[in-house]
């Protein structure tokens, strides 16, 4: 199902809901058949992400009194062109949300969203079900549709089409929407309870309705706690080889909220940090069960550094993690503890002033996790060096490395790889030679590729004589020309085999360096963009004259 | 020359290729910078005002800039990351010109 590709039609309000009810082959309007069979009479509607209008046109026409937010000020201008106010109806558009809606509490009785869900962050669908709790009437309602995902054999194909969708909107630049992964587990302990659920398309669409449940008058607000999550343990340490090995590539989200370390109680400090998992595992594991709370931000599975400079970890993902956790009421402390690396992304003075709904003061913690036992306990005015500095350390350089020459074969290598295997296997055959002949040389590029990025991230600390990653791309070359033009001499014996494959090695080592100047921290963005043209030219005369020249040697080897 | 007219004409030249400066003026010596900058680059100097020693090795990631507390820090912010993979995206594609691993994306590098 496709609704990740909604953003793209909301671009244009005028032909939204024709494509998409294109997009969802019909249902959509199914869906507004469900909604309408669960209205009672003569109820007060609110419908949040009205889009064109149509529904809400729908249910007001039915005698109900309607009101229909969108944030999309475009959205209300053609909702209010579509259906224009009659005297008797009682439909009213606004721009406007669930965040910021002013209704009173207790007075609705029914609230109706759909299709709206799936575009809001995890932290934000539990905003958005704690705030239509507030607004609604004891026993009131909230009548949803979302996408979901299907389970069992309808999983796969699900996943297989929401993948090619996601890969066309890549190519258009386009945001995409969010998977409901948790949001069923948000549902009761807010609550509300489920009273009819309908599916369509094997669960890919799901209708809910939700009754809010009410013990008492003086009932107050619920706010949701993911369970406590393991960081010890086999499965946890797979977790972190599973973050090493794709850290470039892909985003691990745990999800976002308040977790403990230790047993906390109203007097222990509050560590946020990232919600990416490697991050949470190394900080609860360098906490070593001193009673913290830790609250894991929205980051979107990214790491505190690069989702700082991403706008994934800014003021914006503190101030909603801390409407959405209620922290504060949590303990008396009255400061949040931000790892160093966030200061990126995060700016103090543009956060809201200590108020009753942001009462906190920021203070920016140690630069790695491992040192924050030593300043919970000392606090430190200054922070030493050792807390505040970021040392690219052998450590780091071979973690840095590992991560980088997986991502090298995944995103780069492979498909190249697999071509030249194609391309060799078909030669042996139509040249009549044995059909395995000639094959281990793609495995031996491979192994030039491991070698080379071996040498990259043991011997980096010698090419900082120059800031210049052009210049520490010909270095780490010349040093790549050398040893595995040594290697290849005892490999094959052939001096021409050897001069041939010169270009080759330089070309991975100045290709394999600049890639790797994203974890080295001894760039920045204007050096490495102004960089960028110098690059592609060398880059491309090195590779045309790599295929060429390696292409030769191989001949030239076959008929000697 | 006063002191403020020293500093500006220690801004104006500098101007042209100055990647981050502190405006001495404005500091009042809080700390913060130091406190933040991933490779201790604001130092504090004999007159008990902070000042960025080797600016050449800033990676502009902005964390000064953006949390002084009186504005002191000047720099010519520049969108992205210091990865190649960030810059080939932004080369690719001048208009998305918001965020390193731009956030509509899976990650930058793919």
């Amino acid at each position: 199902m496709a609704v990740v590709y909604m953003r793209k039609l909301e671009e244009e309000p005028e032909t939204y809901d024709s494509k998409f009810t294109t997009l969802t082959k019909g249902i959509n309007l199914k869906v507004q058949d469900w909604v309408l069979e669960h209205i009672n009479k003569s109820e007060s509607i609110v419908e949040v992400g009205c889009g064109p209008g149509k529904l809400a046109a729908r249910m007001a026409s039915e005698d109900k009194t309607v009101i229909a937010f969108d944030k999309n000020p475009q959205m209300i201008n053609v909702a209010m062109k579509n259906f224009p106010r009659d005297q008797d109806v009682n439909l009213l558009y606004q721009i406007g949300s669930f965040s910021d809606w002013s209704l009173e509490d207790n007075s609705k009785e029914l609230i109706v969203s759909t299709f709206m869900l799936s575009e809001l962050r995890p932290l934000e669908q539990q905003i958005f079900l704690r705030n239509s709790w507030k607004a609604l009437k004891p026993d009131g309602r909230i009548i949803l549709a979302a996408e979901f995902s299907p389970s069992g054999f309808w999983k796969l194909s699900f996943k297989i089409k929401r993948w090619w969708y996601r890969k066309k909107l890549k190519q258009r630049k386009q945001k995409k929407t969010s998977l409901l992964n948790w949001f069923f587990k948000y549902i009761e302990p807010i609550g509300f309870k489920i009273t009819d659920r309908k599916k369509w398309k094997h669960g890919t669409i799901q209708g809910l309705e939700l009754q809010k449940v009410k013990v008492n008058e003086n009932d107050k607000l619920r706010y949701y706690q993911p369970k406590h999550k393991k960081f010890k343990g086999i499965h946890s340490q797979l977790r972190i080889y599973r973050c090493i090995l794709s850290g470039q590539i892909d985003r691990v989200p745990i999800e976002p909220g308040i977790y403990q370390s230790g047993n906390p109680d109203r007097t222990s400090p509050i560590i946020v940090t990232a919600n990416y998992e490697y991050t949470y595992i190394k900080v609860m594991r360098s906490l070593k069960h001193i009673d913290a709370w830790v609250l894991c931000v929205d980051s979107n599975g990214i790491n505190v550094w690069c989702a700082a400079r991403g706008n994934d970890f800014g003021n914006e993902q503190i101030i909603e993690a801390v409407e959405a956790t209620n922290i504060h009421s949590f303990t008396e402390k009255k400061t949040l503890i931000l790892p160093q690396l966030s200061a990126g992304g995060v700016a103090i003075p543009q956060l809201p002033k200590k108020s009753e709904k942001f009462p906190f003061k920021i203070v920016y913690g140690p630069i790695w996790s491992k040192d924050l036992p030593q300043f919970l306990n000392e606090r430190p005015a200054r922070k030493p060096d050792s807390m505040k500095i970021a040392k690219f350390t052998l450590k780091h350089r071979i973690q840095a490395g590992i991560t980088h020459t997986t991502f090298l074969f995944r995103k780069i290598f492979l498909i190249p790889l697999i071509f030249i295997l194609g391309l060799l296997l078909t030669l042996n055959v139509f040249l009549g030679l044995e059909w395995s002949n000639n094959l281990w040389w793609v495995g031996e590029i491979c192994l030039w590729i491991l070698l080379t990025n071996i040498i990259i991230c043991l011997l980096f600390p010698l090419s900082n004589f120059t800031r210049r990653f052009i210049c520490k791309g010909i270095f780490f070359g010349i040093i790549n020309v050398i040893v595995l033009g040594a290697l290849t001499w005892i490999l094959h014996n052939s001096i021409w085999y050897v001069l041939l494959n010169l270009c080759l090695f330089m070309w991975i080592a100045f290709f394999s360096t600049m890639s790797f100047s994203g974890y080295t921290m001894s760039t920045n963005p204007r050096e490495i963009q102004a960089t960028y043209p110098i690059f592609t030219t060398i880059n491309i005369i090195l590779l045309i004259a790599s295929i060429v020249l390696s292409a030769l040697g191989l001949i030239l080897l076959n008929i000697i | 020359m006063t002191e403020i007219e020293l500093d500006f004409r220690k801004i104006m030249d500098s101007i042209e290729n100055v990647r981050i400066y502190v405006n001495t003026t404005m500091c009042n010596g809080c700390g913060l910078c130091g406190e933040i900058c991933p490779f201790g680059l604001p130092q504090l100097n004999n007159s008990g005002k902070f000042e960025i020693k080797k600016p050449e090795l800033c990676t502009e990631c902005s964390a000064c800039q953006r949390n002084c507390p009186n504005n002191a820090i000047f720099m010519q912010e520049q969108k992205g990351c210091g990865c190649l993979w960030d810059a080939r995206q932004r080369k690719k594609n001048a208009k998305n010109n918001n965020a390193c691993c731009p956030p509509d994306n899976n990650s930058c590098c793919s």
